[in-house]
């Protein structure tokens, strides 16, 4: 039997890679690698846990998540939490001046205040600064839409998406929202949307997925022989 | 589905143990399997839906290399091992995580695998973490010999007789598996894509499938062994003899973090069997039948504490102390009066101050197993969807977060964090491997880059925060100001509504004993011969005792 020197679990990416170029990846792996990289780029716990939800939603409807996710994370990492977090109040949140809304922070922070005055409400508008890669705010929103039936529009200078459920919508708000740092407005009304159904795995890209490994292997100590000694057996299991 | 146990029968509510006495290390280190645990459910089921199972492709040459595929049909589903045997240099064994080859390899296909599949998973599966599966496979597994057994066993078959009892009953497997893959690892796929079947929807059942058809390769593989050596001589293994076969597993610390990740999932486990046992103490009285199967139950405890064998300091004592309580509670209940009110809760109560730690434990399984028809159901209360917990509820004001911090975690809240004891560990995952490893603080680097498995320690850290916030604020603007009390915040909402969520005990003390947490998941699983090899490791067998697929239409159930 021939070993290859790769492996999955020593925070080598070659093994996920079918062609050299790209390959698929679970939702669950997903989610792991994109949490795992999230702490690594300085994300908290909790936060890092929403990058992987938002990066294996985009996934599980046919976007590109990781990609997404890397690209804001590669702009953001290093930058200290009051420069990534809004200022909330109703009708309006901002960005620390001259700064642009971290979307993993923007996205839960929106979710945590659904429910509160300063939240999104149907029948009005919330204006919120410059954001960084705004596509990723769509997993939040789409829960916030889901459970508080709400039809919510997505508003920049030059475009507008109305997350509606629909497959359509949703890959041309994607597109339209990728790359982008731009101030947008929310606005909603009530209304049920879709439930969205999945879209086709996307492939990742071998460089993506190898940025992502970097920045998650920044949450693992190197092993020491003392840790190696207690985990499992040390002597030979032919026994 | 995470309160369904508790609140369709409140008139057991007096019976229940509540989790401040269930969530202890020192009792969760006692947990033994049940007939709710995982395997048993699956094999039930596999019964009750006469499921057939068959070994359409054995292709294995006479150095023991090549594969075979076990099918096993449901309904309209088809679910296929696909083994891979090997013929593995002895100074490559090892059943470390870290190993990179085994003596068989392991996937369990969604459906019947074609010629091209066998080809793919060939280059893939023998590989185990460094190839690549698809969204067809559901888990990826591996497994070594018992080198002393496995000889032994071909042996004796193939000079036309029987191997010695006495050394199947000293090992009890002919192969260990390692690592058992599921829930999309390697790019297999998703639980979330497969749990509406119902045949899958308890959780683990994929796994349990998995490792249950390798049983029946490894005594496949020895006969085919046998056969190779003895020719016309060869004879098969004894069906008694082969049914006290179970598969052995080693697990170390990478499964001990699962039930902290896992909050309802633990809190739906603990609950459904909690509510087992308040169900038997609350009959008012106990059927002919069931005091027999109690008996039965006991006889087979004792014999199972009998051969129940291990080296170890830490378990050594337990084991003592088991077989003690179980020849009381023979004793006891040879001249108990079932005629009294409440019987079951009586005898429950007597074990309670009588009894050790492994006692009590071992007769909360006892006790369930005469009362399938009470009892079973709760089986399909064991998974749980986790996605909707995942949201934080921001608009919970500061004093409710406080209360649910008050009467969820007082004994996180007494735990003194400025002492070097209760601080003296920390969890982190390796760079080697990606696997969680224990470390020292005092002593070992990295604690910088400690993982967030103290609940208790993050716990006191926002209670601290609370401290300085308007009780009116919603916990919306502490998250805004404190992002790294997310985490944490998110597991108190959780613990709320599902009160055996948490583990209530310091993971990260100078005594704490990882085992502890292996022993109530892999009990959950319907682990037995629990025998630990460190602080942090263990052996156990599953599935000992168990039917074959051959036996599983006769109606033969543990």
């Amino acid at each position: 039997m021939t070993i290859a020197p790769h492996d999955q679990t020593r925070g080598d990416s070659t093994p996920y890679i079918e062609d050299g170029l790209s390959a698929s990846l679970s939702r669950n792996e997903v989610a792991s690698l994109c949490m795992k990289a999230a702490r690594g780029a300085g994300m908290s716990w909790g936060l890092a846990e929403e990058a992987g939800f938002a990066a294996a939603w985009l996934v599980q409807h046919g976007i590109n998540g990781p990609s997404h996710l890397y690209a804001h994370l590669d702009q953001a990492q290093g930058r200290p939490w009051g420069d990534l977090c809004p200022t909330v109040s109703p009708g309006a949140w901002e960005a620390p001046a001259g700064r642009a809304l971290c979307p993993i922070a923007l996205g839960a922070t929106l979710c945590d205040y659904a429910e509160l005055p300063e939240g999104i409400k149907a029948r009005s508008s919330l204006e919120i600064g410059k954001v960084d890669h705004p596509v990723l705010l769509i997993p939040f929103l789409a829960v916030i839409a889901a459970s508080n039936d709400l039809l919510i529009d997505i508003v920049w200078t030059g475009g507008m998406v109305t997350l509606d459920g629909r497959s359509d919508t949703l890959m041309h708000a994607a597109h339209a929202l990728a790359g982008q740092q731009v101030p947008i407005t929310l606005t909603a009304r009530s209304g049920k949307p879709q439930a969205a159904t999945p879209g086709k795995v996307p492939k990742i890209s071998a460089e993506i997925i190898a940025a992502l490994n970097t920045l998650a292997m920044r949450t693992t100590v190197p092993s020491s022989e003392s840790s190696r000694a207690g985990a499992g057996s040390t002597t030979t299991d032919n026994d | 589905m995470s309160q369904s146990a508790h609140d369709a029968t409140s008139q057991t509510a007096p019976f229940r143990r509540p989790a401040s006495e269930v969530m202890h290390l020192d009792r969760i280190g006692c947990s033994h399997p049940t007939r709710l645990s995982f395997l048993r459910s699956m094999l039930r089921r596999l019964h009750r839906e006469n499921w057939k199972v068959d070994r359409p492709v054995w292709e294995v040459d006479a150095t023991g290399s090549g594969h075979a595929v076990y099918r096993t049909r449901c309904g309209d589903r088809t679910y296929s091992l696909v083994a891979f045997a090997h013929d593995l240099p002895e100074d490559m064994r090892s059943d470390r995580v870290i190993a990179t080859a085994w003596d068989a390899t392991f996937t369990l296909f969604d459906g019947e695998p074609t010629q091209a599949d066998i080809v793919r998973l060939r280059d893939n599966v023998p590989l185990q973490e460094a190839g690549r599966i698809t969204t067809r496979e559901l888990t990826l597994a591996r497994a070594n010999r018992s080198v002393r057994l496995f000889h032994h066993v071909v042996g004796a078959l193939s000079q036309g007789l029987q191997p010695d009892p006495a050394e199947i009953a000293d090992i009890g497997y002919l192969m260990r598996t390692t690592a058992v893959y599921g829930s999309g690892k390697f790019g297999a796929a998703d639980r979330s894509d497969i749990a509406d079947r119902p045949e899958l929807a308890a959780p683990f059942q994929v796994e349990m499938l998995t490792v249950w058809l390798i049983r029946a390769f490894t005594v496949d593989i020895v006969e085919h062994m046998a056969v190779v050596q003895g020719g016309d001589r060869a004879v098969r293994l004894d069906r008694d003899l082969r049914r006290s076969l179970g598969v052995g597993n080693s697990t170390g610390l990478g499964m001990a973090p699962f039930i902290v990740r896992h909050p309802v999932l633990l809190n739906n486990w603990m609950i459904a069997r909690e509510e087992a046992l308040a169900r038997v103490r609350a009959q008012s009285g106990a059927t002919q039948p069931a005091v027999a199967g109690l008996r039965v139950a006991l006889d087979a405890a004792i014999e199972n504490a009998r051969v129940w064998t291990s080296q170890h300091p830490l378990q050594v004592p337990k084991l003592a102390a088991l077989r003690d309580d179980l020849r009381m509670l023979s004793d006891t209940v040879d001249t108990w009066d079932f005629g009294q009110p409440l019987p079951w809760d009586a005898l429950w109560r007597w074990s309670v101050d009588v009894l050790s730690l492994e006692g009590q434990e071992a007769l909360l399984s006892i006790m369930l197993e005469p009362h399938g028809d009470l009892v079973d159901d709760l089986a399909d209360c064991m998974s749980a969807d986790e996605a909707p917990s995942f949201r934080i509820d921001g608009a919970m004001c500061v004093r409710d977060l406080r209360t649910i911090l008050k009467q969820n975690y007082s004994w996180a809240l007494s735990i003194d964090f400025t002492t070097p004891e209760n601080i003296a560990r920390f969890w982190y995952v390796s760079e080697e491997k990606l696997e969680p490893r224990l470390g020292e603080r005092a002593t070992e680097e990295g604690a910088t880059l400690e993982q967030p498995l103290c609940i208790a320690r993050l716990v006191a850290e926002l209670d601290e925060t609370l401290q300085e916030r308007d009780e009116d604020e919603p916990v919306a603007a502490v998250l805004l100001a404190h992002p790294e009390h997310r985490y944490v915040m998110r597991r108190v909402q959780i613990a709320q509504n599902h009160p055996f969520a948490e583990v209530q005990d310091n993971l990260i003390s100078a005594d704490m004993l990882p085992i502890d947490l292996l022993r109530c998941k892999l009990s959950f699983f319907g682990a037995t011969r629990f025998d630990p090899r460190s602080d942090r490791w263990v052996r156990i067998n599953l599935f000992q005792g168990a039917p074959f697929p051959d036996e599983i239409e006769q109606g033969y159930l543990p």
